[in-house]
């Protein structure tokens, strides 16, 4: 007999948790049991007692005065854990500052996640502008440098997968059908870096290559990203930075445990 | 000014004769519009910078005031000899001087309305409307961007719309452009509960809710200013 609280093997409580976590970290930051109730279309005697579980733990709080629950500390330090057990975030670190004051540009490493890469570390330009940290962001894999010089040495089943789509268009640049994304992917594995010329944002252009792990398997990449003017002018991106990707990449991937022969992207 | 006659325009799009004022705008008048917007950007400057610093890099306010200041400069030292003209030279500036993804916007905005305008020494209320459509179009070219993503689109497309609609339904260029004005500041304010779907807001995902995007508020001011420009006497 299948509990009733349980569905294909998992287990809807936690499911229902969860999904009240999502819902409080979206645009409505502050929510009232009514509205998660309406909102998740669970019951509010139900929600009441998942926010009360989730309150206890720390994971979500209360605003004394409207009453109204939001995040808690305990997920900070939960996302905070994430990126410090992350082995290539934390071992690319020393290599990604030392990439961006090389070239004077900003730095970011991103793994592949599902069909977005997921921003583990970034670096920023070293001048004094203000820049916003884009560690958590998800980018289409398609539109990012990071995304092809990744998927371009992953085996070939997945990388199938992730050419059939969906490619969606970031700017009218982003590159959507699949047979051109493949070419990229053929170009990125002859040169050993990937360019990206506006295709995530208008302006802007990403210079990567792929780290490998000790499988000589992609774990992630790591790139330059900035002002297309100045990574990628007229489409051509300048020598001395992609020489500078690699060649950090290909000690990222050393330290990653990755052999002589793994390190193809060098 | 002169008041309307029932001259004809020329049809941007669609079948319906337009009957627009004999409101003739020269080059005098893209050196309103580019100099008014350059003065209500630098009055807004900071707040475009903060509505950026929520949702981007904080410098739209500082890109747009360098930009439009240099081109306002641009058509003070050098009066181009067709309103068409004046608007590629201010737009080849704002891609130049402007930075990040609002110098190419903005910048194919105003090269491709010059190009629309083509050669003509003066235009009428219905060649400026198809050479905001073509600017816009330039925009979503470029961006891939539509209505609901949360970006200039979301000021510039209910603008045009409103415009379209007062000048077929016969109104003058001067009330015609304050309606625009009027839906662009209406279309930013509804980007605050929108999702960034284009652009460096959309890595915020669902926290970019909440917030006016800078874009289209820097929008409403150049439409702002359009109707000062249009409805100032030549």
């Amino acid at each position: 007999m299948i509990p009733p609280d349980t569905r294909r093997g998992t287990i809807q409580s936690v499911e229902r948790a969860a999904r009240i976590l999502r819902a409080l970290g979206s645009g409505t930051a502050r929510m009232g049991v009514t509205e998660l109730a309406e909102d998740l279309g669970i019951a509010k005697g139900t929600i009441h007692g998942l926010v009360r579980t989730l309150e206890q733990q720390e994971f979500v709080e209360q605003d004394p005065g409207t009453g109204k629950y939001r995040l808690g500390p305990a997920l900070l330090q939960l996302g905070n854990a994430f990126l410090d057990n992350h082995e290539l975030r934390s071992r690319s670190l020393l290599w990604a500052d030392s990439l961006a004051s090389r070239v004077g540009e900003a730095v970011r490493v991103g793994v592949l996640n599902g069909s977005t890469m997921l921003i583990v570390h970034h670096v920023f330009r070293p001048d004094d502008s203000v820049q916003i940290l884009e560690v958590g962001a998800s980018i289409p894999w398609h539109a990012c440098a990071l995304g092809k010089a990744t998927v371009a040495y992953e085996e070939s089943p997945r990388r199938d997968a992730l050419l059939a789509g969906p490619l969606p268009a970031l700017t009218g640049r982003t590159i959507t059908d699949p047979e051109r994304l493949r070419e990229e992917l053929v170009a990125v594995t002859r040169d050993g870096f990937a360019l990206e010329d506006q295709e995530a944002i208008v302006g802007e252009a990403e210079i990567a290559a792929p780290v490998f792990d000790h499988r000589g398997m992609p774990a992630g990449a790591l790139g330059l990203v900035g002002p297309v003017e100045r990574l990628a002018l007229e489409g051509h991106p300048p020598a001395a930075f992609t020489a500078a990707v690699r060649e950090i990449a290909r000690g990222l991937s050393r330290d990653m445990g990755a052999g002589r022969l793994a390190a193809r992207g060098g | 000014m002169v008041g309307p006659t029932a001259e004809a325009s020329r049809d941007p799009g669609g079948g319906v004769e337009m009957q627009v004022g004999e409101v003739l705008l020269d080059t005098g008048f893209v050196q309103r519009w580019i100099g008014e917007a350059a003065a209500l950007i630098h009055r807004q400057r900071d707040f475009l910078t903060q509505l950026d610093a929520a949702i981007g890099d904080a410098d739209h306010g500082v890109n747009m005031d360098r930009g439009f200041s240099a081109a306002r400069d641009g058509l003070m030292s050098d009066v181009g000899a067709t309103p068409g003209g004046m608007l590629v030279q201010a737009g080849t500036t704002l891609v130049l001087r402007v930075g990040g993804a609002a110098g190419p916007l903005y910048g194919s905005a105003l090269r491709r309305m010059g190009e629309s305008l083509g050669e003509a020494e003066r235009v009428d209320g219905g060649s400026l409307l198809a050479a905001l459509r073509a600017g816009l179009d330039g925009i979503q070219r470029l961006g891939a961007a539509v209505e609901g993503d949360k970006t200039i689109v979301d000021a510039y497309a209910p603008a045009l719309l409103a415009l379209e609609r007062a000048l077929r339904g016969g109104r003058d260029l001067a009330t015609a452009a304050e309606r625009a004005a009027t839906s662009a500041e209406a279309g930013a304010r509804a980007t605050v509960a929108m999702q960034a779907r284009k652009g460096r807001a959309s890595y915020l995902g669902p926290r970019s809710v909440g917030h006016q995007d800078p874009g289209a508020t820097s929008t409403t001011l150049l439409f702002e200013a359009l109707a000062h420009a249009v409805g100032a006497p030549p």
